[in-house]
């Protein structure tokens, strides 16, 4: 089964990022922060914690904000892990961004297996990504109007096209 | 003295060899490739949008249209993020289904994959026999769901129906059948000398390289590190079964063809073991007729075909998730493509889509 990081490691965050938020109520806490301090965070959790893979990036819109969700995965191998009780444990970071502007550093930097995703986000749900290797579009066209995953997106009527008949009919 | 210029070579969407509609744009010098940029979109239905509008049942058939190769392995997926975010509980018959269907078509689609990379290089006669023998898999999926293709047989809280004698009986007889028809590839591809000096060596990646990539499924595994989530996470019944984790040494295409060779043994393995130890039981659990998960999150993972398939969802408490993000792997496994084209041939290049294994209904999604 999948297990979250315990309270003790959640406080040690926070001591080293007052800004961070959790609840540690719930059986899987987020940890939310802010978009200017992400880059510090994550570089912390990588380097001396040991979440050293980021298995998902995605965003989700929930109408009035935005919210990047990481999901980072610290693997124990033989290698890695000094206590064979040591178990693989598993942290999600979350920003919320304002709805009209949405805007957040690139973890390529940090992460570069991500930079795919990445453009997904910034392709479907419109999130400028700052600092990215290269941004482009992934899945559609340059060019598209707006971006599909957005809850307020609608789709353009396709174009009306006369049905060809038989003379008479 | 002459200068050289560099141009530019679109491979795709229509080349054959590119696994259905992906366009790689290379850069070339001479027939030496500078830079691989793949394009792609081409596929591109917007299933994640589509699930935020249908329930969480009706999201099933969706799933098995992202990896048509391997849709047991997608339906798998989402039904274990569904069934862990409304807190359903499994019956372990149910799970032994499960996991044997899961092998099998793991099988089938390395089967596709042998064929294909046979197929990509020149080798024709590969592609026969490989699908002569999926064609067995199919069979046994037919009779077990009525489909030979997009299955939708793994459900929410179960399976659709439960397995017939004849179905485990005409297992046990594919079973028996495996060494035989993976001798006959070993006499026509492994000891082949151009199939050899086609894939040793080329397409290199190191652990470094494949790690920030973020590369996952055998194609890590190729280069040594042996990350299977099946292994890693232990879910459904996988930790009751003795099987290995294959991997290889160079993180050569290879290696990568390697991986998945073996990996059809270990996979037959397991369904032989699932088979022997098949408990008797219930194949579905009580699953509400409206399914209505409370409010929450989830991020479940699966070991898929072709890497770590992931599902993303998050719940309001209706009947429709209110956001469902699909981490696919060989969209993920995509960004590997440069590195491993780079400083080789056009030639070559066709034999690293290959071994990346990509299917482009995931990748677009």
């Amino acid at each position: 089964m999948k297990t979250y990081v315990d309270a003790a490691a959640l406080e040690d965050i926070k001591r080293r990022f007052p800004a961070v938020e959790y609840s540690g109520e719930e059986a899987k806490p987020a940890v939310y922060i802010s978009a200017d301090e992400l880059i510090a965070l994550l570089k912390f959790l990588r380097d001396e914690m040991g979440f050293t893979r980021m298995e998902n990036l995605t965003a989700v819109d929930y109408k009035t904000y935005f919210e990047m969700v990481y999901h980072l995965f610290a693997w124990k191998t033989a290698d890695t892990c000094k206590d064979s009780a040591d178990e693989n444990l598993w942290i999600t970071v979350k920003v919320k961004l304002d709805h009209e502007n949405p805007e957040i550093p690139s973890v390529t930097s940090v992460f570069s297996g991500s930079e795919f995703e990445e453009r997904e986000v910034y392709d479907l749900m419109g999130i400028n990504i700052t600092g990215h290797p290269d941004l482009r579009r992934i899945l559609l066209w340059e060019g598209f109007p707006g971006h599909p995953l957005r809850k307020d997106y609608k789709q353009i009527a396709p174009p009306f096209v006369e049905r060809i008949t038989r003379r008479g009919h | 003295m002459a200068g050289t210029e560099t141009y530019t070579l679109n491979m795709g969407p229509q080349h054959p060899s590119t696994h259905g509609v992906l366009r790689v744009q290379l850069e070339l010098d001479g027939e030496n490739i500078i830079s691989a940029t793949p394009i792609m979109g081409y596929l591109h239905r917007g299933v994640e949008k589509m699930l935020e509008n249908r329930t969480y049942v009706q999201g099933v058939p969706y799933t098995d249209r992202l990896d048509y190769v391997s849709s047991m392995n997608n339906n798998f997926g989402y039904c274990r993020a569904v069934e862990e975010l409304a807190g359903i509980e499994v019956p372990e018959r149910a799970e032994y289904i499960r996991v044997i269907v899961a092998e099998l078509n793991r099988i089938a689609s390395h089967l596709v994959f042998i064929g294909s990379l046979a197929i990509d290089l020149g080798a024709s006669t590969g592609m026969l026999y490989t699908f002569r023998d999926r064609e067995e898999i199919l069979d046994l999926f037919n009779l077990v769901c009525g489909a030979r293709m997009t299955f939708h047989y793994i459900r929410i809280g179960g399976v659709n129906r439960d397995v017939q004698p004849e179905f485990i009986e005409k297992t046990y007889k594919f079973l028996e059948h495996v060494p035989e028809f993976m001798e006959e590839y070993k006499k026509i591809l492994l000891g082949n000398e151009i199939f050899m000096s086609r894939l040793k060596g080329i397409s290199k990646l190191s652990q470094e390289t494949a790690l920030s990539h973020n590369m996952t499924g055998p194609n890590i595994r190729a280069t040594g590190i042996p990350y299977d989530i099946r292994k890693v996470d232990g879910y459904s019944v996988y930790p009751k079964f003795d099987f290995n984790v294959v991997t290889g040494k160079n993180g050569d295409n290879w290696d990568r063809f390697n991986v998945r060779y073996n990996e059809i043994f270990e996979s037959a393995k397991i369904v032989k073991q699932a088979l022997d130890g098949l408990p008797e039981g219930p194949f579905m659990a009580k699953v509400p007729k409206v399914l209505r998960p409370p409010k929450g999150e989830v991020f479940s993972r699966t070991e898929g075909t072709r890497g770590e398939l992931g599902f993303y969802i998050v719940s309001d408490g209706s009947t429709k998730p209110y956001r469902v993000h699909i981490r696919r792997p060989s969209f993920v496994n995509m960004q590997g493509l440069n590195d491993m084209c780079k400083g080789y041939l056009i030639g070559d290049s066709v034999a690293a889509f290959s071994a990346i294994d990509p299917l482009m209904g995931e990748v677009d999604c």
